[in-house]
């Protein structure tokens, strides 16, 4: 079974309901009429604190300081965008970002590759042992502490290296890749080894580019995980210059309890009057940056997160 | 092939005709352990090395002076952590929640896809599915703002609702009691669509003859519902139910850490979030260690009941 042909399972089944489409009866129209209500409400209730957020973020003082935003922009005024457009520190956080989520993704790819390929085609002695040794670390792990005690040890505390190379291999994704690579019959592997070629050669010449599905999957998994990541840098990054986007937002965002304090750099630029509105919109400016990446691309990707997802439960 | 290299392990290195057999399989697979040793040093050192220091657990653990330098105290730490009252609120803190989450976040998304399946307008169908992955994709640090977006006494939506039912809004964050219905209605926001997708490929992965032979019977819509897809989506409800069940001790730290303040911490605080904070805060990192190394034990064993159940039940298990 391939990856897209999972991914097809998933469209519903288009003939049946036409089919039986005629010969409804009226508590089956009553409770389709129900469900569309449901399904529109259900709609609202995923989209509205998005929106509330893109429209916050847009709207004049007056109106965010009245509660009067709700789905759309009030009074649209994008000063806040321009405020953060300035604040270098943001920028430098998500610029981390970018690094650790796509120089961690690349590093990923190759790390993973090489790991699942000895399980997938290797025949070597010590086979067993090194499936149980990476199998292992799916169930147990040392926790928070003991991570922050080996980065440490190890030197790489407080620089994105630590970040890349704790999510570097993963169990679970090198079994998802492994599950793949047994999909691709061995005879190719072989016939190249007869043919002369080293393993490093089959695998990155003829077996990566056989598996361009899952990697993309896995590729998205890696990146998503990375950008969304909060505990990792919280515990492993501590200066300012290092750290990532999401600690950067709790900052700016969540550590306001008083709302102008934790925003000096930012409400620095703002006029005497319009702080605290202004910093209501900033903040949800910022967080409008942040969710960018991610909901720009998601609907585009979704496909190989969800044939991804069947992957994973399959070899179950 | 496999076989062949069982038989042979069986008298390893026994003679030298033997012997020679086994150096030629390394060496045939010279490549292959070029690629298995730098993995195994990633392990060792990421992975294998925080497992060697839970030994810090064990020791009056200070960063500067290593286990060398710091005082071996024993099991110490699990004493205090097993006599004091506060563990035993953490874990209930955390049992309440999972418990709420299984009766609520967990059913949702079956409810869901069961729901989704009767829309028969294909686009709009597709576009509600989409639209469901979405909050899979916000962040936590995000989630966690737009819910002091919405609940804001001052600013936010809920507050403006309570003042249209003529009621003063409150400050929703600082009650406990609300603690729980804040994370499982977030829950269900972020979770639901998501892990729908296991029952929708369910439900389209159920035999179309099924149907169409309930159909004959006169089964109208409903009925197909009843006989024959809950039973077809049954095994993987609960296969996840029980792997549910196993989680029962593990909580998401980012979540809770993000939506905890001092005034709802008494429901609020949790294993892990008690020890991030001991640890990462309070610099007592054999204490840390110690709770942190009680909740995996405890989580692990949780899981491997919960594996062996699923085993039984259903024949199929996680490994």
């Amino acid at each position: 079974m391939t990856v897209q042909a999972q991914g097809k399972n998933i469209v519903p089944r288009k003939a049946k309901y036409n089919q039986d489409f005629i010969k409804r009866s009226r508590g089956e129209k009553i409770f389709s009429v129900c469900n569309t209500i449901f399904m529109v409400l259900l709609l609202i209730f995923l989209l509205y604190p998005v929106l509330n957020v893109v429209a916050i973020s847009m709207s004049s003082e007056t109106q965010v300081m009245a509660a009067n935003v709700t789905f759309y922009p009030i009074g649209f005024n994008p000063q806040a965008y321009r405020t953060i457009f300035r604040d270098g520190e943001l920028w430098h956080s998500i610029f981390n970002s970018f690094v650790v989520s796509f120089g961690g993704c690349v590093l990923s790819l190759v790390a993973l590759c090489i790991a699942a390929y000895p399980l997938a085609f290797g025949q070597f002695y010590g086979k067993k042992l090194y499936s149980v040794i990476i199998m292992f670390t799916m169930w147990f792990q040392g926790g928070i502490v003991p991570l922050f005690l080996t980065i440490q040890n190890l030197g790489l505390y407080d620089t994105l290296w630590a970040l890349i190379l704790n999510g570097l291999i993963s169990a679970y994704n090198v079994v998802i890749i492994r599950s793949y690579f047994d999909s691709i019959p061995v005879s190719v592997v072989e016939s190249a080894r007869i043919d002369g070629a080293n393993d490093y050669v089959i695998l990155f010449r003829l077996i990566i580019p056989l598996s361009k599905p899952v990697l993309a999957t896995v590729a998205l998994w890696v990146i998503v995980g990375h950008w969304n990541d909060y505990m990792n840098p919280l515990v492993l990054v501590s200066s300012t210059s290092n750290q990532t986007l999401q600690l950067k937002l709790k900052a700016l965002v969540l550590a306001a309890e008083s709302s102008t304090s934790n925003l000096s750099t930012l409400s620095q630029t703002t006029d005497h009057k319009g702080v605290a509105a202004l910093s209501t919109q900033v903040k949800n400016a910022v967080l409008v940056v942040s969710m960018v990446p991610m909901i720009v691309i998601y609907p585009f990707i979704q496909r190989f997160f969800v044939s991804g997802v069947m992957l994973g439960s399959v070899k179950g | 092939m496999s076989t062949q290299i069982k038989n042979k392990r069986s008298n390893l290195f026994s003679s030298p005709k033997q012997r020679a057999r086994v150096w030629s399989n390394i060496w045939r697979n010279r490549y292959i352990y070029l690629m298995v040793i730098p993995v195994l040093v990633y392990m060792a050192l990421f992975k294998y090395l925080p497992m060697y220091f839970l030994r810090a657990s064990f020791y009056d653990f200070k960063l500067l002076k290593g286990f060398e330098g710091s005082k071996y105290v024993g099991l110490k730490w699990f004493e205090r952590l097993l006599s004091g009252s506060e563990l035993w609120q953490y874990i209930r803190n955390t049992l309440t929640l999972n418990s709420l989450s299984l009766l609520i976040c967990f059913p949702a998304p079956l409810v869901f896809a069961l729901l989704l399946n009767e829309v028969r307008n294909l686009p709009f169908k597709k576009i509600v599915q989409t639209v469901s992955y979405m909050p899979h994709f916000v962040s936590t640090v995000v989630l966690v703002s737009m819910i002091n977006n919405l609940l804001s006494p001052s600013l936010g939506t809920l507050a403006k609702v309570y003042k249209l039912l003529g009621k003063t809004p409150v400050n929703f964050l600082a009650i406990p009691d609300y603690f729980y219905g804040i994370n499982l209605i977030s829950g269900v926001w972020q979770t639901m669509g998501w892990n729908a997708i296991i029952y929708i490929s369910a439900i389209a992965g159920i035999d179309e003859t099924l149907y169409e032979a309930a159909r004959i019977d006169g089964a109208g819509r409903w009925k197909q519902t009843l006989h024959v897809t809950i039973p077809g989506i049954l095994p993987t409800f609960i296969l996840l139910l029980i792997m549910q069940i196993g989680q029962m001790l593990n909580c998401v730290f980012d979540k809770i850490y993000l939506l905890q303040n001092t005034l709802n911490l008494q429901v609020s605080e949790m294993l892990p979030t008690y020890v991030y904070k001991i640890g990462m805060e309070s610099h007592k990192y054999g204490l840390a260690t110690a709770g942190g190394l009680f909740n995996s034990v405890v989580s692990v064993i949780l899981v491997l009941i919960a594996n062996v159940v699923s085993k039984k039940v259903s024949e199929t298990s996680l490994f």
